[in-house]
């Protein structure tokens, strides 16, 4: 059994237990082991990189220390938090001066940064450690009638040259892994495009109008559903919809899934097992299309 | 050898001189110093004149040794030098000084201490002299015979200008046919004529006129005697000396015999292979026999091995009327002696695949200038039609890009230098032939800067054709409609445009062309960091390279138009012809030799030798010892301040003239200051020291200057031996790092200087006490503030204590 | 002439402002293509932000104008730009270090001093509900581990993130 440490940020346990709960499940029934480490904190995204890059640097660089403590790989659910760590991981192996300074700030807190772990996406341990073979073999529903619009979010792919997830202008493992549980990932105009989440509480304006490019797009493409990786992503597809309702009168009615959601659902475990109660978009038209 | 007479000959500058330095001490002085038999003065010694007292004295054999205090030495050596070897002394025991710049202007304000300096120079001077060797003049044989490698325009125009000088010529193509990049490309700015045309050989009696262009396959440059056309031939290895190089072809099988084919064109219909025509951008197919198109040269056949069935299939063979086709053609390999080899092999389109956001590769419609420049040529393979390769319907809609990869740090951070240009001939070629076409040109900058260049633009504007200041971030598809979008920001107007278009044509970068590594490992040439051949002087000399004997011209060294190739073209045959034309290279053994007996095969010079004139030799069978090649060394003494044993000196530098030197001009110092020997180059460091004293800058006369071929000779020794003979300081003068006369000995002086420093710190001397300055020519300034700087600095540091026993 | 040259200085001090800052080392590359306004999804929606804009504006020494609008705030952080940035301008970093010297001169948003206080609080950004938390086993879910809370604290007192609510409080 492959072991991690789960590093599951502030979002999901404060909005998103559906993700959390799917996630969990459907990693133990495919032999991952997740352990929960002690005193892990905020990753320290974009808001916090905002008010300060060498804090934010130093807070993703404190959490990964917990993980080399405690001799484990580190894996996220969140596509924001695997974007902080692992960027952080990779520009302080990457550049000494760099390092020695956050071990010179994280010296006070008790830690040294070695350098020694990794940082995956949840996705990642799908692919490697599990395999898309072994995955196929476990899946026990039919998703071939479902067409999928994927949205991975900006954090996954970007930036490239840190993360190294996957191409980021023609990115592939995700719809793969789509692909691998039977259902067909579509093509939509600017798909690569940010769903605005950031802007959120700064200029909510803005980011329902992104959200709202996000979706049109989407469904102009005829998807039966939106797929993502982060919570927040998630959230503002999702309950953005209900803020398009209330400010534009438009109504699309389009399903938004955790990528782990769906992925429980084709290894077969009970939707009602799965708190998709937590949805604003109800998700009733994609259960009946998974035979 | 006979007893050193030394002649001492004194010019004051038609008494300019005299007006600071006291001529009367110095004459006194001078006659004094042992060997020295003759001391003359007078207005001038480098013609005239005074240039005849020298010759008499040497004539009569009264002196076998001559020193000249002359100003203008640079000028002045080359006749005095002349003048000495018509007398009969051998030129090299002569030393030229200049009283002038390096003593009497930059210290006019205290002539006394000047007068002084003035003595140790000579005494410096004089002492060099009696040291002097002399040096030999030796001959190597030049074959009158150029290898030009590449068969596009670059290498035609200079095989022809060669071949019509009468020079054995042989010019090698690796593709089937000539014409390279340029034939592809239909027609050509900015006279918007035919690729092809070139210019007519001299030998075409017909055409020796000023109207003696045509086309290739019409100029009868492939009938000129003396010129020998090897195409699908490339070079595979290179063995030799300039003037006489040994060079490997190997010639790929056409399988059709060159003589035999009389281009019936009966195979072609015959064989059953079809293969997408890469030269037409695959918007054709074409038979595994095939010609590209019918004007080209050799006008032969070939068959594509790499999809020709054989003997399985063998269908040519019965139909061809002539028995031209030879299934069993074997690759050859052809020897080649040949004197100097010019390198013009061109660029190519980079691939633009690698942008990922512009889909091309992916989308059949997204496609490169090259691939539109097939479809406007009318002999192309669509007619001259422009069609949206996916359903091969006319484009209507038309969007360029450009600077797809040049101008990019993540790919090639320079600019290609002539696709506006080509876009704008495009966009322009369209229009013309279909007004009603819709063309818009997505641009950073738009580069017009020849002559007529400009006029390219006003003309695209004039005819309708659309710009967009910006460059796009994205291209994509709508799977159903098949469309493409271009996203881009018209700055301008502050706009986010979605344009929508058919065909979308990218201006990619022009990189090197596919195989310049390999062939630059195969001739020993360097290549720049772009990729492309390094040059040996970007502003004098871009034609030649670092190896005398090699040549390059056109897009080998840079992206180029045609104009400019052409110029290039004629420029590298003019270099090779020049040092061809003799039958003899000349050269004087002013170069490095090595002592056989100290050498301890470490093998560091070979590798340190810029010009790769030293190559290890076994002598018994657990021994080698390092050679120099007197042809290929440029006499830097690099190799000298690298061998760790001591075992190399030049013949005109030895260690003992140098420290001679050092020794006399500490001797006398005439100042209260403290002494400072001062080490510069012969080539922008004296240059420096020079423009100083032109310009009369003042610096204190306890500034002393010695002279050497390059910084990079100097051995961390010799800067313990300045201390000891009575320095209190070293200042060392080099060319820039990177404009170092012989590429790497400033740099190489700089690390020696670093590590003494570290060094003379164990004798209890202050590394402030040596220091290297790195000018030029025009920072005379620099020199002069320095040489201030450094001896305040002394000044503060007091006198030198050298430890016992250093 | 004299206040042309005054202009320059001001210039020079800006842009040197943001290369030296971690993130903004990139800035001076930049020559105005448009690839990263094109690529941004902000800017096609609002005039509000343009990158290009605000990096012309940066290096024309606007530090006023840039440090004190709103445009630097309605950056998405979604890299887009960064990746296809021909000049290898490290867009969004540049961004951050705008926004960090913003910071440090007193212009935080609202939003951001929240940030900024719940995780000085609290070791999280978002607050997590009593509702949900005590529903954890319903779900099946373990129970939250601590917060390691008191060990950003102490990182905060040597980067001075801790002063960020005082600076702002001395700047209003
Ligand atoms: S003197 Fe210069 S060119 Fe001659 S062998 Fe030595 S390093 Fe090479
Ligand atoms: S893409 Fe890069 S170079 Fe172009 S405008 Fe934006 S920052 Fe400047
Ligand atoms: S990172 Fe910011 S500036 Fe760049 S594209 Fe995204 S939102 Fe626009």
């Amino acid at each position: 059994m492959t072991s991690y440490a789960l590093f599951l940020g502030c979002t999901i346990p404060a909005r998103q237990p559906s993700y959390e709960v799917s996630a969990r499940r459907a990693l133990t029934k495919l032999g991952i082991e997740l352990v929960d480490l002690a005193n892990m904190t905020c990753c320290a995204p974009p808001p916090v990189q905002s008010l300060d890059l060498e804090t934010g640097l130093s807070i993703a660089a404190y959490n990964i220390c917990l993980a080399e403590e405690a001799d484990l790989n580190i894996v996220t659910l969140c596509t924001g938090c695997f974007e902080s760590l692992a960027m952080a991981n990779a520009m302080l192996k990457e550049n000494e001066k760099l390092k020695a300074r956050v071990n010179q700030i994280l010296s006070n807190a008790g830690k040294e940064f070695e350098g020694s772990k990794e940082v995956k996406h949840y996705l990642q341990v799908l692919l490697n450690d599990v395999g898309p073979n072994r995955l196929k073999e476990n899946v026990s529903k039919n998703l071939s009638s479902l067409k999928v619009a994927s949205f991975s979010g900006c954090h996954l792919l970007r930036p490239s040259a840190l993360l190294k997830f996957d191409d980021p202008e023609k990115p592939y493992i995700f719809d793969d892994l789509i692909e691998t549980l039977g259902a067909k990932s579509i093509w939509y105009r600017h798909k690569l495009k940010c769903c605005g989440g950031l802007l959120r509480g700064y200029a909510d304006d803005v980011a329902l109008a992104l959200a709202r490019e996000k979706i049109v797009n989407t469904t102009k493409a005829g998807a039966d559903c939106i797929v993502t990786l982060c919570p927040f992503c998630f959230l503002t597809l999702d309950l953005g919809q209900v803020l398009m309702k209330s400010t534009f009168h438009e109504e699309y009615n389009m399903p938004v899934l955790h990528y782990s959601e769906l992925l429980a659902l084709a290894l077969g475990i009970d939707p009602t097992e799965l708190a998709l109660q937590f949805h604003k978009i109800k998700v009733y038209s994609v259960l009946n299309k998974i035979g | 050898m006979n007893e050193v007479k030394v002649g001492v000959f004194l010019s004051d500058c038609g008494n300019q001189l005299s007006k600071i330095l006291d001529f009367n001490a110095l004459t006194n002085y001078v006659k004094d110093v042992s060997d020295v038999v003759l001391v003359k003065r007078n207005s001038e010694f480098w013609r005239g004149e005074g240039l005849r007292i020298i010759v008499d004295a040497v004539k009569g054999g009264k002196i076998n040794r001559v020193v000249v205090a002359e100003s203008l030495p640079k000028l002045s050596e080359v006749s005095i030098v002349q003048a000495v070897e018509e007398a009969g002394l051998n030129p090299y025991l002569v030393e030229v000084i200049d009283l002038k710049d390096h003593c009497a202007w930059p210290h006019r304000e205290t002539p006394k201490e000047a007068t002084e300096k003035a003595k140790a120079m000579l005494l410096a001077a004089t002492e060099r002299a009696k040291l002097l060797e002399p040096i030999e003049k030796l001959e190597f044989p030049a074959l009158k015979s150029v290898l030009v490698i590449g068969g596009g325009i670059a290498g035609m125009q200079a095989a022809v200008d060669l071949a019509d000088l009468g020079f054995e010529v042989d010019l090698v193509e690796k593709e089937p046919f000539l014409g390279g990049l340029a034939a592809r490309a239909g027609r050509f700015f900015p006279t918007d004529d035919c690729a092809i045309c070139i210019q007519s050989p001299a030998s075409d009696v017909k055409t020796i006129t000023h109207t003696s262009r045509k086309c290739v396959y019409r100029s009868g440059f492939t009938e000129i005697p003396n010129l020998n056309i090897l195409a699908n031939s490339k070079v595979v290895g290179v063995e030799g000396v300039p003037g006489n190089y040994k060079v490997t072809i190997e010639k790929k099988p056409r399988y059709v015999n060159e003589l035999k084919c009389v281009r019936c064109d009966l195979c072609t219909p015959v064989c059953p292979v079809e293969v997408p025509d890469e030269y037409n951008a695959k918007l054709k197919t074409r038979k595994a026999i095939y010609m590209i198109t019918p004007n080209v040269h050799p006008p032969v056949y070939v068959i594509d091995e790499s999809v020709c069935k054989f003997r399985d299939c063998a269908k040519c063979v019965e139909v061809c009327p002539t028995d031209a086709i030879e299934l069993d053609q074997k690759i050859e390999r052809v020897t080649l002696n040949v004197g100097s080899i010019i390198v013009a092999t061109g660029f190519q389109e980079f691939d633009s695949s690698v942008i990922k956001e512009y889909h091309y590769g992916d989308y059949p419609d997204v496609i490169t200038n090259l691939e539109l420049a097939r479809m406007i040529d009318g002999f192309g393979p669509t007619g001259g039609t422009i069609i949206k390769p996916s359903d091969r319907k006319p484009a209507k809609k038309i969007v360029m890009v450009q600077c797809v990869g040049s101008r990019d740090r993540r790919w090639n951070p320079y600019c290609s230098s002539i696709c506006c240009m080509i876009s704008l001939k495009h966009a322009s070629l369209i229009k013309t032939a279909y007004p009603d076409t819709d063309v818009t040109v997505c641009y950073i900058d738009i580069r017009t800067t020849g002559r007529e260049h400009e006029y390219y633009y006003e003309r695209a504007r004039e005819m309708g054709v659309k710009f967009v200041k910006g460059r796009p971030s994205e291209i994509s598809r709508d799977p159903e409609t098949g469309r493409l979008i271009v996203d881009v920001e018209d700055e301008l107007l502050k706009r986010f445009l979605e344009l929508d278009a058919d065909l979308v044509v990218l201006a990619p970068a022009m990189v090197p062309a596919e195989g310049t590594k390999e062939l630059a490992e195969i001739l020993g040439l360097e290549l720049e960091e772009d990729g492309f051949f390094k040059e040996y002087n970007a502003k004098l000399r871009p034609t030649e390279t670092k190896l005398r004997g090699m040549y390059l011209c056109g897009g080998a060294t840079f992206p180029k138009d045609a104009p400019t190739t052409s110029l290039h073209a004629h420029s590298a045959a003019m270099k090779a012809a020049k040092f061809l034309i003799t039958g003899k290279i000349v050269k004087d053994q002013r170069t490095a030799v090595v002592n056989e007996e100290y050498c301890g095969d470490c093998e560091f010079c070979p590798v340190t030798c810029p010009y790769g004139a030293i190559s290890l030799e076994p002598t018994s069978e657990d021994h080698i010892v390092a050679r120099i090649s007197d042809l290929l060394c440029e006499g830097c003494g690099i190799c000298v301040g690298t061998c760790p044993l001591n075992a190399i000196e030049l013949r005109h530098s030895r260690p003992n003239q140098m420290l001679a030197q050092m020794k006399a001009l500490m001797s006398i110092n005439g100042t209260s200051k403290p002494l400072i020997l001062t080490i510069c180059c012969s080539e922008c460091g004296h240059a420096a020291v020079d423009s100083s004293g032109m310009a009369m800058m003042q610096y204190p006369a306890n500034v002393r200057v010695m002279k050497v071929p390059c910084t990079g000779i100097l051995q961390v020794h010799q800067f313990l031996e300045a201390f000891k003979v009575g320095a209190q300081g070293v200042m060392v003068v080099g060319c820039k790092s990177d404009g170092c006369h012989y590429e790497v000995g400033s740099q190489q002086a700089e690390k020696k200087v670093a590590l003494a420093r570290m060094l003379l710190k164990e004798y209890g001397i202050e590394p402030e006490r040596l220091e290297m300055f790195n000018m030029v020519y025009i920072e005379g300034d620099k020199f002069a503030e320095a040489a201030q700087t450094m001896t305040e600095r002394l000044k503060k540091l007091g006198k030198l204590q050298l430890m016992e026993g250093s | 002439m004299k206040q042309g040259k005054e202009e320059k200085t001001t210039n020079q001090a800006f842009s040197d402002v943001i290369t030296s800052r971690l993130g903004g080392e990139t800035i001076t590359l930049c020559y105005q293509c448009g690839t990263c306004a094109s690529s941004c999804p902000v800017a096609r929606i609002t005039p509000r932000f343009n990158p290009r804009e605000v990096i012309k504006l940066s290096l024309l020494g606007e530090k006023d104008e840039v440090l004190s609008g709103d445009a630097i705030w309605l950056c998405c952080s979604c890299y887009n730009c960064q990746e296809r940035c021909p000049q290898k301008v490290e867009i969004a970093d540049v961004i951050y270090a705008l926004r960090n010297i913003a910071v440090k001169e007193g212009n935080i948003p609202n939003i951001y001093s929240e940030f900024a206080a719940e995780l000085i609080n609290e070791g999280r950004i978002v607050p997590i509900s009593k509702f949900l938390e005590k529903k954890r086993p319903d779900l099946g879910l373990p129970s939250l581990k601590p917060v390691g809370v008191d060990a950003l604290r102490k990182i905060f007192s040597i980067t001075g993130f801790d002063k960020i609510k005082q600076e702002k409080a001395e700047a209003s």
